[in-house]
């Protein structure tokens, strides 16, 4: 305060006409002026393809709101930094947050203070379904045959995940227990899972569908399910573990949108509008086909009841595991 | 041939060639401004490809990766501050060349050096991208592992006076980067239960705190004592240069190229590694080893050479089986994937028109950013002309805004502004900060490796010596341990008979 009052006069004088035209302003201006008014800032938490999908969500968004939607990435803390950006930004619908299972995996594992409810939940983009891969000249066609082999070699199997606690990692669990085998988890992050597959250092392998694509067509990697209950198109054709002997498994990673807890409801019916436009687009759906995405718009309400369900499962996974910290 | 030429054709169309220059120019900003990096330009320019058709998409990718590694060595010749990590070798001799008036031939020497290195790294490409793909996924984390120890040699090296206080910086780099959330179980650790420092000491903001924080106290210190240089304009030319000096420096070339292809092929390694191999191999083959670290030539051209031989090598995985190596290739990845091209072996046999054009359009990336640099060159060594105190101050904001946009955190300020003064001490009491970034760089990558190797082997350290290529990475750190720990020997016992005669 000391610094204004020391300000010459004339400037003083400016500041108080400004200050008055504000108040007078700013009630007229929340009257007219609909949301959005200003840059949108959609927070990302992580690279590679997630991050060029949310990229070209912001593109498409930014065409039908009629301000510009933005990605700022904030990674960091296997998405607890982002989450914590947004959860404490204010809540007027300019900060939402590129979200996933994430947040249900980190906050089990003692990484987050808060969990999914401390967000709103404003729209459901889409879904990416990991499939099992394994070497071809493993000779193993399909998961029985997978499972026989395991059997019979009495040696653990070493199949490679993108982190301890991170979603590929659940979503092996619960597949190799249903299979009860035993198995070694190697976490070699992201990108390395068809490497490690082809150089002999890992027997299988839980990844996106896009990164197999090749090798799936150069005949040196076979892809034996994908973990989703109901069959997807992938970029890959193959069958549902479910079906395939892993009775009852379904896990999928979800990809939404969050904001603050406290957005005001006319913000959120805003931009679940404009997600809703930009996910259907024809755009959209081909950018997934080509980044190995499935686009599929849910409104909020269903969205905030699958993430709900969702955290539920993945918090019990994670107890069957013994890597809840929160129990 | 008709894909050759299909592909020559829209490669160099306007828009290819338009493409690339405003994707090299966007790089060379970035990189040469510490803490924008070219990972960063990528992700900026890709949004811009999507309505692009693919020739000028990939034009405009390849332009700012390599662009943005061109423009690394600007800042480390200019103000002592490596733009990029890969440039940090750079700043040991081309900050000495800046110093004594060399600037706009350190930059003539590097832009070339990274121009020959990047298309060597490309015809090694071109000709064997298949054996060189089955090479690097013969790299398991145990190999990258010994690979890694083999980079921490160099410590030896850079030590300079004392291999002590070298290695002293070295595990003060290590220690550093244990901050945050480990990388295999997510644990936190030194975090005290604080969600940001979750985020851990990030290598770019230590970079920036390391080189600018000490330089620019430095300054301001000689300024207050009212000691500051005089700046005689004519001191700074401009100079490029000559063939004779180019065609000296061939073997290096060759060495240093080598050197940044392979290791760039490797997933999971990068242009740090790559860079100060080849500085320290460089200096082992020179026939004046101590002319290094006070303006050698070689020590310009062997880092620059070999960390652009790395942008060729990371290419190899990631066209030749879809693998990106590091965080600047896993963008380009995305960029090709988004105009429905999906790199690996078949894309060989379905588009050989695309990868014809991505290997032309490496190629006019490199001429481009290059004329880029050497017209730039007179423009560039202009910053030296401005009284030190004042560029000082300028690369003070740079730094603070250069670390708040690495990853939009205010908490990276203060990790630099406190790294930067801690540094500030270490380097008055001796200690070297080069060996502290080969800590900060290769340590993430050391313990993930080493741990992923001991949980594939079920916690059986045997699997560090099971292949050759680990073993003979070993053996290459072993002996350059050895041969330092003979010369300091030898050196001790010359001075000591010295002494007594």
């Amino acid at each position: 305060m000391s610094s204004i009052r020391s300000t010459a006069t004339p400037l003083r004088l400016f500041g108080s006409a400004a200050a008055a035209a504000l108040l007078i302003a700013v009630p007229l201006g929340t009257a007219r002026a609909e949301f959005p008014d200003k840059t949108i800032e959609m927070t990302t938490l992580f690279g590679g393809p997630a991050q060029t999908t949310s990229q070209v969500l912001a593109d498409l968004m930014s065409k039908n709101i009629g301000q510009p939607v933005i990605t700022v990435s904030r990674p960091g803390g296997g998405g607890a930094i982002g989450y914590t950006y947004v959860q404490s930004a204010p809540a007027d619908g300019y900060s939402i947050v590129f979200s996933s299972n994430s947040i249900s995996t980190v906050y089990y594992q003692g990484n987050l203070p808060f969990n999914y409810t401390a967000l709103a939940p404003i729209a459901h983009i889409g879904m990416e379904v990991p499939v099992l891969a394994v070497r071809a000249d493993s000779g193993w066609k399909d998961l029985k045959s997978m499972q026989a082999a395991a059997k019979a070699s009495g040696k653990k199997l070493r199949v490679g995940v993108s982190g301890l606690g991170t979603f590929t990692h659940l979503a092996s669990a619960a597949l190799f227990n249903r299979l009860g085998l035993q198995v070694v988890y190697i976490p070699y992050g992201e990108g390395r899972a068809p490497a490690e597959l082809l150089g002999g250092r890992v027997d299988a392998a839980l990844q996106w569908s896009s990164q197999f694509a090749p090798h799936v067509k150069a005949g040196t990697i076979n892809v034996l399910c994908m973990t989703s209950k109901d069959k997807v198109d992938l970029a890959i054709e193959t069958v549902t573990c479910d079906s395939a002997g892993a009775t009852g498994l379904d896990l999928t990673i979800w990809r939404g949108i969050h904001a603050p807890k406290d957005t005001p409801p006319a913000a959120i019916a805003r931009l679940e509008a404009s997600i809703k436009q930009a996910v259907e687009s024809a755009e959209f759906k081909k950018a997934g086909e080509n980044l190995g995405f499935t686009p599929l718009f849910k409104s909020a309400k269903d969205f905030g009841k699958l993430v709900a369900d969702n955290d539920k499962e993945i918090g019990e996974l994670m107890t069957e595991l013994g890597i809840n910290k929160k129990k | 041939m008709d894909a050759l030429l299909t592909a020559l054709a829209a490669s160099l169309s306007w828009q290819s060639v338009l493409a690339t220059f405003f994707g090299s120019l966007v790089g060379l900003i970035f990189g040469a401004i510490p803490g924008l990096t070219y990972s960063m330009a990528l992700a900026m320019v890709l949004p811009i490809t999507f309505t692009m058709g693919h020739t000028p998409a990939i034009a405009m990718l390849l332009g700012t990766y390599i662009g943005g590694m061109t423009g690394g060595a600007v800042s480390a010749i200019l103000i002592g501050v490596p733009g990029t990590p890969s440039a940090a070798a750079t700043v040991l001799d081309g900050e000495i060349m800046g110093k004594q008036g060399k600037a706009s031939l350190a930059i003539g020497i590097a832009t070339i050096a990274g121009c020959i290195g990047g298309i060597l790294s490309l015809i090694v490409m071109l000709v064997s991208v298949d054996a060189l793909a089955r090479v690097a996924i013969s790299f398991g984390p145990a190999e990258i592992t010994a690979l890694v120890v083999f980079g921490l040699s160099t410590i030896c090296g850079l030590a300079g006076g004392s291999l002590v206080k070298g290695l002293i910086g070295g595990v003060i780099g290590l220690m550093l980067m244990n901050i945050g959330q480990d990388p295999i179980d997510g644990v936190p650790r030194f975090t005290f239960g604080s969600t940001a420092m979750l985020q851990g000491v990030d290598l770019l903001v230590a970079m920036i705190g390391l080189f600018a924080v000490p330089h620019v106290v430095t300054v301001f210190a000689t300024y207050w004592r009212g000691k500051e240089m005089k700046i005689d304009p004519g001191h700074v030319r401009t100079e490029l240069p000559s063939w004779r000096l180019l065609l000296a420096q061939r073997w290096n070339f060759l060495r240093s190229a080598a050197i940044g292809t392979v290791v760039g092929a490797i997933p999971g390694t990068g242009g740090p590694i790559a860079a100060f191999l080849a500085y320290d191999q460089a200096k082992r083959w020179s026939g004046h080893p101590e002319t290094f670290g006070k303006g050698e030539v070689s020590g310009v051209v062997a880092p620059e050479a070999s960390n652009h031989a790395v942008t060729g090598g990371a290419m190899i995985p990631l066209i030749g089986l879809g693998i990106p190596g590091d965080p600047a290739t896993a963008i380009i990845l995305g960029g090709l994937l988004i105009h429905g091209i999906q790199p690996g072996p078949l894309l060989f046999m379905e588009k050989p028109d695309v990868i014809s054009s991505i290997y032309l359009l490496f190629v006019l990336s490199y001429i481009i950013t290059a004329l880029i640099q050497l017209f730039g060159v007179r423009l560039f060594v202009k910053a030296l002309r401005v009284p030190p105190h004042l560029l000082a101050l300028g690369i003070l904001v740079m730094c603070v805004i250069g670390s708040f946009a690495i990853r939009n955190s205010l908490f990276d300020v203060g990790v630099m502004s406190l790294v930067g003064f801690l540094a500030y001490w270490l380097i008055k009491g001796g200690i070297p900060v080069t060996p502290i970034l080969l800590g900060l760089v290769l340590g993430p990558t050391l313990e993930r490796e080493a741990r992923t190797a001991l949980i594939m082997s079920e916690g059986s350290p045997t699997v560090f010596v099971e292949s050759y290529t680990a073993l003979l990475f070993w053996g290459l750190a072993l002996l350059i341990l050895l041969s330092q720990v003979v010369t300091m020997v030898r050196e001790r016992n010359g001075k000591a008979s010295k002494a007594t005669t």
